[in-house]
């Protein structure tokens, strides 16, 4: 029985390599970013603008974390929530660029470099999507290839590669 | 690393705690960085092959990363304590692998472990070193829930800066010519 969530999106047969995806753009205030440090990376450069200023960031930035959690929801509402996603397999390749300060303004692309079917679960396919953030000033921020899995419509046709 | 890069032991893994996670937060962070069905809706997650609401592997990291501050925290404020000074830690290049093993749901208790697996001297930070770091959690059943690659970056106690960067730094911290420098 078809996924009453997912029926009518994207399967895996209906992407193809190469696609390009806009990111954002999402401007980040110094509320977001003590928001999340608090939570999830309180070391004083994310928290306080002096110790941020004597540190080498240089100055009140987000966690990577952040900016990383901001690109995948920037990626969620472009791509994800539109294919019957399985969930995310991991990761490779995660560089932190350059610091999100507060009050720039994160946008970027995703592009779709790899399809294949899975080995072990034919009803699996493995996307992967590279990601390219730039602040406002077309800085490179942040850079991560990301391995989603996604329903393949009909698992009968075509062997895994 | 609280303690001093050259004074961090490697191959020594270091129990960095662990986390128990409510449903609620699950669907809280889902919401703002992962709004994925089966992230944020336990009626629709039913129909997905999870079979229910899981954790956004970002969410599971994002508390593995808290875990480390605080165990570093916790340290500086031991070293202070007994009356040394605290190595410093500093922001993180990139991972190089992560891998999401198994799901967290609404309930489980993940521990997280760190091992320094290496270390160098950075090339391209004068003064600073670079950990190798492996993070590793599990879930209250002894699963694997993810396993990966950090790089972070630690001052280095013995550098002294060559005559031309400290003329470089000091060229840098002049207002005008400073911006310049900073490009």
């Amino acid at each position: 029985m078809p996924n009453p969530i997912t029926h009518d999106r994207r399967y895996f047969e209906d992407l193809a390599e190469g696609e390009t995806f806009a990111l954002g753009p999402m401007k980040v205030t110094k509320t977001d970013i003590i928001e999340f440090a608090t939570e999830f990376d309180p070391f004083p450069f994310h928290l306080d603008e002096k110790a941020a200023k004597q540190s080498l960031l240089g100055g009140l930035a987000a966690s990577g974390w952040q900016t990383g959690g901001l690109s995948l929801r920037m990626l969620v509402d472009a791509l994800l929530s539109r294919v019957a996603s399985m969930g995310g397999l991991g990761f490779a390749g995660l560089k932190w660029k350059r610091p999100l300060m507060k009050g720039d303004t994160l946008s970027g692309t995703a592009t779709i470099t790899s399809l294949r079917r899975s080995n072990s679960r034919p009803e699996m396919g493995i996307l992967t999507v590279a990601f390219d953030m730039h602040n406002q000033r077309g800085e490179q921020v942040m850079t991560l290839n990301l391995a989603n899995l996604v329903e393949v419509r009909n698992p009968g046709a075509g062997a895994a590669q | 690393m609280t303690r001093w890069f050259e004074e961090i032991v490697t191959n020594e893994p270091i129990a960095l705690g662990s986390h128990t996670f409510t449903e609620q937060e699950i669907i809280r962070f889902g919401k703002r960085y992962d709004p994925q069905y089966f992230h944020i809706d336990p009626e629709a997650a039913r129909h997905s092959h999870f079979g229910g609401l899981i954790a956004s592997g970002w969410h599971t990291v994002s508390v593995g990363h808290r875990k480390m501050v605080d165990r570093l925290e916790a340290e500086e404020e031991t070293v202070r304590a007994e009356g040394g000074t605290p190595g410093v830690s500093g922001p993180s290049p990139g991972v190089n692998r992560m891998d999401f093993k198994a799901p967290v749901r609404p309930g489980d208790t993940v521990s997280y472990t760190l091992t320094v697996t290496g270390k160098r001297a950075s090339n391209s930070l004068p003064g600073w070193g670079l950990l190798f770091n492996l993070i590793e959690a599990h879930n209250q059943h002894g699963e694997l829930v993810y396993s990966a690659d950090l790089v972070g970056f630690s001052k280095l106690r013995d550098y002294r800066m060559p005559l031309r960067l400290r003329l470089a730094m000091a060229l840098r911290n002049i207002p005008g010519i400073g911006k310049v420098f900073r490009r």
